[in-house]
């Protein structure tokens, strides 16, 4: 359903006139390379941010909250069979969203310079798997609270997600103690550290991940989106609708 | 056949929907009557799945109605039903059609579902654009994708004019014809007096009556029975709950 949203589209289109816009910018650093994928990728991962904030609060809580579900579980569908659907039907649209904007993208860093940035395609890889998780935890605050909340933590946990590291660090720096360090480690623990995902300044400079970074991210997303899907299964099939 | 024994459906708040409710429903065409809120839906929803009953059971042809095997058999309309706005009325029966084993059903027999309910005209129009009687209509038609044995309406006329009622009610006796066994719920008596084979009535969730229409009318009209069976339920509840206070008091004062 989500692909014939027209918002959708309206997303991308300006996700991709953006995306070209990256090519005046770049005239006006006299072509510098880093402006380019600099400004490129930092779009890629805006829009795809904002489809996936969209798509992660409203498509399931839509679907609950206007009883659509109705039809499909009075078929031999279970709720988990549901959600899994969704969750992956949703980063499908994402992936295929990405692959848009990055096909340009790239077709911009061909066109200037003359070569295929390999890195940016796995900064690209790594924003995807960030908004993947980004999903995950929409779903899972849908399932047991309305569509506004769910933007609301949503949002909240995509900015801390980003500062969660350097918050813990200027903790220890500044020689935090007591509760108030419990309280930093908890968010630590709990709120997942999305600075993982994030290797654009790489991708910039050119610079390959290092293999086990990636692993590591890899791993860290796979099991966070295992643990939110595995508590909203568990929340939903509870949940009288 | 459809058994319920013993089920009851309890909410934190409302207390109890449906109250050791126990039935056997094995006729062409069971009219499940009841006043607004009497628990109809609550039951329907518990039948095909939807609400986990507090306690007892309900079996479909001896299966467990929780077990998922259950509903190849059924076919379901809910009471307004709600779609996917932006898929066409062919569309929405494809993706009903393949959420069942052996999925895949060809186009021409979901057009014929459509053809059989009079929106075939309108099969490759996005749902948004549809009347209320055609979203009940598409409503019908996709309770019917897996060719079901048994079929659970919830107040499958509401929102039709007098035509389209006509009209259904003509493939409700169809599907009868063709062994199709229909559970029907509803608050309007007129329509269940001309279709149906026997009837359930509900109260506060509470079976008040099942048997063939005809017994229970012995001549009177279904909305006069109707009525007063409903009354004299009301009026012995009252009567016991006026016992309950007085015996309360005369112990408070004893």
């Amino acid at each position: 359903m989500e692909i014939r949203d027209k918002i959708l589209y309206a997303i991308v289109a300006f996700g991709i006139f953006y995306i070209v816009l990256t090519l005046f910018f770049s005239q006006l650093t006299l072509g510098e390379l880093q402006m380019t994928k600099s400004f490129g990728l930092a779009g890629i991962y805006f829009f795809n941010a904002i489809i996936a904030l969209f798509l992660g609060t409203t498509s399931f809580y839509k679907d609950v909250d206007r009883k659509v579900v109705y039809f499909l579980f009075s078929k031999p569908v279970t709720r988990a069979q549901f959600l899994l659907g969704k969750f992956f039907g949703l980063c499908l649209v994402l992936l295929v969203a990405s692959a848009m904007l990055g096909l340009v993208y790239f077709g911009i860093v061909l066109y200037e310079h003359g070569g295929f940035d390999f890195v940016g395609l796995l900064a690209i890889f790594m924003q995807f798997l960030e908004m993947a998780l980004f999903i995950a935890f929409a779903i899972f605050v849908s399932t047991f609270s309305s569509s506004l909340v769910s933007i609301v933590f949503t949002s909240a946990v995509f900015f801390i997600g980003h500062v969660v590291s350097a918050l813990l660090t200027d903790a220890k720096a500044i020689g935090l103690g007591g509760i108030q360090y419990r309280l930093v480690q908890l968010i630590y623990y709990v709120v997942p550290n999305l600075e993982k995902f994030d290797i654009r300044d790489l991708a910039i400079h050119s610079v390959p991940m290092p293999l086990a970074s990636f692993g590591l991210a890899l791993a860290y997303a796979a099991a966070y989106i295992t643990l939110l899907l595995g508590g909203a299964i568990w929340i939903f099939d509870r949940k009288e609708i | 056949m459809v058994e319920f024994s013993h089920l009851t459906k309890t909410y934190k708040k409302k207390g109890n929907a449906v109250d050791d409710f126990s039935l056997t429903v094995n006729v062409p065409i069971f009219g499940f009557l009841g006043q607004n809120g009497a628990g109809k839906t609550t039951v329907m929803k518990m039948t095909v799945g939807l609400l986990e009953p507090t306690s007892g059971s309900i079996t479909i042809d001896g299966v467990p109605s929780r077990d998922l095997a259950s509903r190849q058999k059924i076919g379901f309309m809910p009471e307004t039903p709600y779609f996917y706005e932006r898929m066409t009325a062919l569309e929405f029966m494809r993706f009903c059609g393949s959420l069942f084993q052996n999925a895949g059903g060809r186009d021409e027999a979901y057009e014929a579902l459509l053809k059989k309910v009079g929106i075939y005209g309108a099969r490759n129009f996005e749902i948004k654009t549809f009347s209320k009687g055609m979203r009940q209509r598409l409503g019908f038609a996709q309770a019917l994708v897996n060719d079901p044995e048994y079929l659970l309406l919830d107040e499958p006329l509401d929102g039709l004019d007098p035509i389209g009622r006509r009209e259904m009610k003509e493939v409700m006796r169809d599907l009868k014809k063709e062994g199709r066994k229909v559970f029907l719920n509803t608050h309007i008596l007129y329509d269940v007096e001309e279709v149906c084979d026997e009837v359930g009535i509900i109260h506060q969730g509470k079976l008040l009556y099942a048997g063939s229409v005809r017994a229970f009318c012995a001549g009177k009209s279904l909305e006069e029975r109707f009525t007063e069976i409903v009354e004299a339920h009301d009026a012995k509840a009252d009567a016991a709950k006026t016992v309950a206070v007085a015996s309360a008091s005369e112990i408070a004062q004893s």
